[in-house]
Formats: C-alpha cells, structure tokens, sequence
C-alpha cells in the first residue's frame, strides 16, 4: 500500500544549513552505491540513499528518528565509493548528532553506549573492560544487567584467559587534566558549528 | 587497352611452406594467357617491388596479379599507378593461415583462387573516371540557418567555398537567436548565446550568399552538378553548387498533445520553449498575472519516451531545464526549483551542468507524473515517486515547465500519402497509400529533390534523415547531401556545432572527389561507374526502385537515366537487372561468372565437395581475414569470393554456380533489419529477399534449396566464421553431391 506525502522543501534546507556536512547531500544523484557498499544496509530501516531522498521530500520525522544514522560504523567504504564525493559517513554522524541535539533518540542502546563511553574516556582517560560493559549493562536495572551479563560471560571469560582483562580496576591515565581541557575544547567548537566551520 | 598480365605469388608469411608453388603456377595459371608467372620471398618489399616495376617498365606488364596477402592490407604498397590493373589473391590468411600445410586440399584451394584472379583480371578493364558534360561546381548549398547552418556555412566558407545559405525565415539565427543564454563547454555555467555576432560574421562574410525568407524550390542534377532553384520573396534564382548540407533543425514536440499534463487549461503550464522565449524577453513570471515565481516545478521527458508520443529520449530537455532552473535561482536566490525526472540524461561533461544545478540547491525527484492541477491560483503536481515508492503531491507551485522533446523538421505533421501503384495491396479508395519513413515522400519539403524515388531524404523511423548515425554520421540515402545539427538527431548547441563542421568537411570532399570521377565513402576514390547497355533494357524499373541512394531518374517510358555522380559504387543495380546489362569496368556479372567458372570441380567419386561464399568485403570479408589471422581453421572445400555488396549479387550466379556442379552456395553479409550494419543500407536485405526467390532457380534445376544460404556475419563475428562454414558442410554433406558435377 501506498502512503501519500507533500512535498516539503524546509526540512532541507534545515538540514543544509544545520547539520554537519548537511549541504552536501545536495549532490546526491541516487546512484545507491553506498547503500549497496554498506555492510550495515539490511540492518537499517533506511540505507543512506534513502535517508538523502527522504530529507529531500522533507520527512524530518522519519529521518531524525530513523535507526540508520546511528547504525554507521564508520567503515568508510560509502564515502570512498561515492562518485559524487560525498562524505556519506560524515553526513550520517552529523544526522545522528542533530538528531539528538533536538530531542530524538534513533537508537537508545547506541545512545547508552555513546554516552556511557564518553563518560568513561572522561573520567580515566582510557576504556575500562569490565568497568564500561557492567554500567552499559545495568543501565536498564539490576535484573536486565545480570541477564546482559551472562549473555556475555562467555567472551568474558575468554578475554580474562587471554589476559585481555585484569581482575583490578584501570588507573586514570597520567596526563588526564590535559585531556579534559581538550575534549572540552572540542565540545565548544562543536556548539559552535563543529569542526567543519 | 592491350592487356598484359603477369602473376607475382608471394612465399613470405609462411605461403612458401604451406604450398607446392611450382604447381600452383602451372595449375593456377594453365588457362589463361598470362605473360609470366614469378615469386619471390619478400614481394612487398623493395626488392620484390622493384622485380614487378622492372616487368612493367621493361615488358609492358600493365596487369598485375598479386597473389599474397588479403586485399584488405599492401593496397597502398600494390599501387602501380592508375593505369595499372591490380588484383589480389588471397593466399595468406585465407589458405596458408587457416589451413593445414602442404596437404592436396590446401594447395587445390590456392590454385583455384589464383584460378578465380586470373579470371576476373581476364575480363576487368581499366576504369575511366565519370566525366559529366556540365561543368562541375564545389560551391555549396546550406540548407537552414540556424546554428548548425551558420556554422557550416562560416566553415566552409573558412575552407575557401562559395557558400549558398537558404533560411526561410527573415533573419538566420534559427532557434539560438531566440535563447537567453545557453550552455557550452566547460558546462560549468550558463554563457552569452553569441547568435548576434555569428549572424553577422555570416552576413559579413564575402564568400557566403544569404538568402534569407527563401526556400529550395528544387533541387536537380547530382553531385557536383546540382541545380538548385530557389525562391525567395517572388523571385527565383537557379544556382548550380556541388554538394548540399541540409540543416534544417526541429521542432518542439507539440504540446497541445499533452492535455494530461494541464498544458492548455492552466496558463502557468508552458513549454520550455515558452518558457526559453519568456526568459529571453526579460523576467520570468506567471503568464497568468504577471506576478513572481517563488516555486517552479519542471516535467521531464513530458511526453518523450512514452510509445503513444515521442518514443525517443531527445538527450537535450535535461540540460535546458537546468538551463531555466538557473535563470530562475539567478532572478531570485530563494526560488525552490524541483526537477520531476526520469533519468536525468545530461550527456558527456554536460555532467557538470548538472552537478552545478544540484550545488545550487534545486530539488530532483525521480518518478513519473500522475497529474498536474489548480488550486486556488497554485498548481500542484501529482506524482509516482520512484525512490520514496509514495504517490507524492507538490504544492504552491507558480509555474509547471513541460519539457517537451525534439522532433526533426523533416518529419511531418500527418503522415503523407502519395499515389499508389496500380497494382498496390495498400491502396485506399482514391488510389493512394501511405508512405513508409524511409521512403524519400516521408518528409516535410525542405529539398524538393528531383529524383525519381522521392522528393526529399528518406529518414529513419522516428524521421531523422540518417543513414548509419555510427558508422557514417552526415551521410544520408542521397549521395552528396549531407544531414547535420538537430534534424540529424537531437542535439545541444555545443554538439550542433560540432555536426555542422563534420556535414561541410563531407560536402567539401564530395564536391572535390566528384569533380575527378571518384566515388565517396564507402568506396571512396572508386573511379569505376555503372553503364547500361539500354539496348536491352525491358523497362522493368528494378534498377530505378531498389538503388539505396536514387541514382536513377526514369523518363515517361520507364527508362532509367543514370547520374553517376550521385553513385556509390555498390552494384545493388547490377544485381537488381534481370537482363544483366549493367555492369562496372572492373565488376560486372559475367566476370564474377568467370570466376565461378574458373573452380575446378572435382568428380563425384573423389569426394570434395565444392562450396562459394560470395562474401562482403566490407564486413564478412575482414571477419574472415581475421579468422585467418587468429589461425582458426575451417573446411578447405569453400571457396571465397569478395563482392563489394550482397545487393550486387546476381541470381544468374546461382545458376552459374549449380550447373558447374558447386555442391552449395552461402552468402556473408551484414546484419539487416532497423540495426542494419551494411555499408549500402540496403544491400544484405535485398540479397535475403533475392535469395527467397532463388527456390524457383533451384526448383528449375532440380535441385535442393537448402544448398543455397544468407548469413549475417558481423565484422566483430570472427570467432563465429569456422562454425558457419562447418555447420553448412554439415548441411551440404547431408543433402549429397550436386548431379550436375562433370557436366
């Protein structure tokens, strides 16, 4: 069945003008070579191609809560296959970025995640194994963490005999005043306009 | 003219080791009265060169059979000067490199085609070039003046030609005067049209005569002799030029067609044309009150690609709509441009025409339209989007652009009728039929030819007067008249021009070759001609009705009267003539008889079939060659004949052929039908449909008419000729020996 639409040329020149990389989607010609190159295309519910041709026909909706432009995993094989040079992967995290920045959550486990990673590298400076996974984990209560712990203790264990993971907590890394400064910094450029401008 | 012939066989290239040369000397040669037969290792070399110069200087040697390599490679080497006949036997990549060294087989086939060389050289003689008794013109006559027109009347008045220029409007410039602005390379952006200094660089121009509200009232003649009388504003001028170029550019594609599209019910729907015409005049607002467009949607393809209009893709809309969507952005930033496409088809670097529109902002939908309408003083468009897979509807929309498609001037508006022959299945009531696109009547009157098969040039099905767009661009069914610009195909200004360059450098070539008696493409520089022995002529107009380029005028009786100068050498006519009267110096039935003749055709008891290809030496011939060059073998039976056409093939061949007790017949020619890849058009079809009727022939000498075959062999075909030739040995050995063998 076939759904009925307008037509709507604001959401892309929102888009255009506020999102990182957002104008260049305006050289998109629908060729479909980075939704073919994509190894996460069945997985979205909107392959790049379509994520550009819906903001196009101006469906903010759909587009700012579609899953697809937090699903890049930044391979890079859209941006370098693109004939018409557009940084597909760039655009997709600047999707993603905006999308949150106004109140959407396309993926909630990847916003978790992110979030929680972020905290993490700016609290210690560095990843902690056990530390990171159990706060991702429980993050939905006590019940849901042991359930997504032992849906995950097998490679625990592996990683812990391949001493990939210590018993002991991480220590912060030496220099991580510095490194707060700079992430800092770089939080305010990207309320500036991002690194683009 | 004495004959004097010597045979030269070559042994380089492997000749030597395959064959026995003695004895192909003294069997290839027995019959003939053939002054001296010589080899030598190296013959296109400078010494073996020198050995055959030596002969003709010393004895007199003024025919010269070379028997080596293909007749396709050494022709310029071969060239003993015009007064020398040269024939080739192919020893090389047709016997030793295909067949197997010195078996009886392989040295049977060598000695019969030198055999089959000796024969023709026997009854050729020496071209002598057509000499008309008018004097020969090489001014040249432009047909149309817009900017193919213009640009092939500056450039070939820049190659030093008078230039008649016939426009028949008042002022040239043609639909470039009317643009705005228009696109050409880089195609980055939009750039000044520059008709007003082209109009007057022709004007200006002291080698071009302008002849503006004019028409071509008619055209006689030929080639370097036409007679062109044109009329313009009551008076009439009769000029004689060499060549014709016809630029007579399109149409747009009629839009009232186009109802579905709100085209006639809504004032803000217009063509691109209009809206081209709109631009030009100033600001581009809404025809129905003046007021500014803020959102403008353009119809591609309206009407273009869709079997019940236009059934072609005019590859020129896209780029003009981009074209109108930037003079939009440039009146007012804020404009929202959609583009409604199909495919967007901006060809070659006009790729950064569009990549420049989509920096601008300009919104592309891919789909087709459903429906355009009003709303309040708005139109909207409603439409199947292809990428969404939605029916999708814009709104608010101050002007709706229909892209409509070109259409070749020459095509016309209703399809003409003329008067049907008298025993015609497809006359109506009043005695007239429709005619056919490819007939010289399809067309609107641009020419007004004097020919006998029709006033102007036959087109192809859509009405574009081409005759092969790949092969041979400008060249049309009319020998001497040359097609460019948009009524040749559509096309942009930029490529237009380009055309219009390459239609004059024909027209200069033919007005030159013509006045020296030579013939142009395909056989270019042929100096040979047909005559007719009309003694014997039966008036039975086959010659007249199937030459491909209506060489042939007829008189009230049905005689043909040839014009040489519009001929191109292909022979279609002496195939055509049942009484067998035409003929070439150097090609003519009874010679390639002889040539059938001269096989020597083992009994029945030996067992060896004998087989002849008539090939076509533009396309089968090289395949084979290639065959050859690839060492691919095949059955040393067949024997291989060029003939410049499979028109040129003469039923009484077949005849020939049978009762000398040849076990079967296969012909190689070019693919027919609408992708038809002879060089003649024509001259493989009507081999085919001759060959339908040769069961009669076969039935008259009772025998099978599975022994007599068509194939159509590419140029590209090579790897497919040993399969052929084996499949139709198979054939042949399953229908038995011809009885007529040792008669």
């Amino acid at each position: 069945m076939r759904k009925n639409g307008n037509y709507d040329p604001s959401f892309a020149r929102e888009v255009f003008e506020n999102v990182d990389f957002g104008d260049e989607i305006k050289m998109c010609m629908q060729c479909g070579v980075c939704a073919a190159s994509c190894p996460l295309s069945l997985q979205m519910d909107h392959p790049p191609r379509q994520i550009f041709t819906l903001i196009r026909a101006g469906k903010r909706e759909e587009v700012l809560s579609s899953q697809a432009i937090m699903l890049c995993t930044s391979c890079y094989t859209c941006k370098v296959r693109c004939p018409r040079k557009i940084p597909v992967v760039d655009v997709m995290h600047g999707l993603a970025n905006y999308a949150l920045k106004n109140g959407f959550v396309p993926r909630k486990d990847t916003a978790n995640f992110g979030g929680k990673f972020w905290d993490q590298v700016y609290r210690i400076g560095r990843i902690d194994e056990k530390d990171l996974p159990r706060r991702y984990f429980f993050a939905g209560g006590f019940v849901e963490g042991i359930k997504n712990t032992l849906s995950f203790s097998d490679i625990g264990i592996k990683m812990f005999l391949h001493k990939r993971m210590k018993l002991l907590p991480e220590r912060k890394i030496k220099g991580i005043i510095s490194l707060r400064k700079m992430l800092d910094k770089a939080e305010k450029m990207q309320e500036r306009g991002g690194a683009s401008v | 003219m004495d004959k004097k012939t010597a045979v030269y066989i070559c042994t380089g290239c492997g000749i030597g080791d395959a064959l026995d040369i003695e004895q192909l000397k003294e069997n290839g040669t027995e019959d003939f009265t053939i002054a001296h037969c010589k080899d030598h290792s190296f013959l296109c070399g400078p010494e073996g060169l020198d050995v055959i110069k030596k002969d003709t200087e010393d004895e007199g040697i003024n025919s010269i059979i070379i028997a080596a390599c293909s007749q396709r490679v050494n022709y310029d080497v071969f060239n003993f000067g015009p007064d020398k006949i040269v024939e080739r036997v192919n020893l090389r990549e047709q016997v030793a490199w295909s067949q197997p060294p010195k078996e009886e087989d392989t040295q049977m086939l060598a000695e019969d085609n030198l055999r089959m060389g000796c024969a023709k050289v026997d009854k050729m003689e020496l071209p002598e070039p057509f000499k008309a008794e008018e004097e020969y013109s090489k001014d040249i006559l432009v047909v149309g003046g817009g900017i193919s027109g213009m640009t092939a009347a500056l450039d070939t008045a820049k190659a030093g030609y008078q230039v008649l220029l016939v426009e028949k409007e008042d002022r040239l410039g043609g639909f470039l005067g009317k643009m705005k602005k228009t696109i050409k390379l880089p195609y980055k952006e939009l750039t000044e049209t520059g008709a007003e200094e082209m109009i007057k660089a022709v004007m200006e121009d002291p080698k071009i005569k302008v002849y503006t509200s004019s028409t071509v009232e008619k055209i006689s003649g030929g080639p370097g002799i036409f007679s062109v009388d044109i009329k313009s504003n009551g008076n009439s001028a009769t000029e004689k030029v060499g060549a014709v170029v016809q630029a007579t550019g399109w149409v747009p594609y009629d839009a009232n067609k186009l109802g579905h599209l709100g085209y006639g019910q809504f004032k803000n729907v217009v063509t691109n044309v209009e809206m081209e015409e709109m631009a030009a005049a100033g600001k581009i607002t809404r025809p129905s009150d003046g007021k500014d467009v803020k959102n403008a949607l353009f119809i591609q393809c309206a009407g273009s690609r869709e079997p019940e209009h236009l059934p072609y893709c005019s590859s020129v809309c896209c780029l003009v709509s981009l074209k109108q969507a930037t003079y939009l952005k440039e009146q007012d930033p804020e404009t929202v441009n959609y583009i409604l496409y199909k495919d967007i088809r901006t060809v070659g670097q006009a790729e950064d025409f569009y990549r420049k529109a989509q920096e601008d902002g300009n919104i592309f939908i891919r789909g087709s339209v459903l429906g355009v309408g009003e709303a309040g003083d708005k139109l909207y468009v409603e439409a199947e989007d292809e990428l969404l897979g939605e029916n999708i509807k814009v709104e608010d929309l101050d002007l709706v652009v229909l892209a409509v498609g070109m259409v070749p001037m020459t095509k016309p508006e209703t399809t003409p009728k003329i008067k049907a022959p008298a025993d015609s299945e497809d006359a109506d009531e009043d005695g007239m039929m429709e005619v056919q696109p490819d007939s010289g009547f399809f067309a609107t009157s641009a020419l007004n030819l004097e020919y006998r098969q029709g006033p102007e040039l036959p087109t192809l099905k859509y009405g574009f007067p081409d005759s092969h767009f790949i092969c041979f661009p400008y060249e049309t069914r009319r020998t001497g008249i040359y097609a460019a610009g948009c009524v040749r195909r559509p096309m942009e200004t930029a490529r237009a021009m380009d055309d219009a360059v390459g239609a004059a450098m024909k027209a200069i070539q033919c007005s030159e070759a013509t006045a020296i008696g030579m013939a142009v493409h395909p056989r270019a520089g042929d100096l040979s001609y047909p005559e007719i022995n009309m003694q014997r002529c039966t008036q039975c107009k086959r010659c007249t009705e199937e030459c491909p380029f209506g060489m042939f005028n007829e008189d009230e009786k049905a005689n043909p009267l040839p014009n040489p100068t519009r001929c191109r050498r292909c022979g279609v006519c002496m195939g055509a003539c049942p009484e067998r009267i035409i003929s070439f110096k150097n090609y003519s039935v009874g010679m390639i008889g002889n040539m059938l003749k001269a096989i020597n055709v083992p009994e029945e008891d030996e067992e060896k079939p004998r087989v002849v290809a008539l090939v076509c030496e533009n396309d089968a011939y090289p395949a084979l060659d290639m065959a050859g060059i690839k060492r691919m073998s095949w059955s040393p039976y067949i024997r291989i004949v060029p003939i410049r056409c499979l028109g040129s093939i003469n039923l009484v061949w077949v005849a020939d052929a049978m009762s000398r007790g040849i076990d079967g017949l296969i012909l190689m020619g070019c693919r027919h039908g609408d992708d038809y890849q002879c060089h003649f058009i024509k001259g493989s079809e009507l081999a085919d449909t001759r060959l339908s009727k040769v069961s009669e022939t076969l039935d008259r000498l009772a025998l099978e008419s599975d022994r007599v075959q068509f194939v159509e062999v590419g140029i590209t075909d090579y790897d497919k000729i040993p399969g052929i030739i084996d499949e139709f040995m198979k054939k042949i050995d399953e229908v038995g020996p011809n009885p007529y063998k040792g008669w």
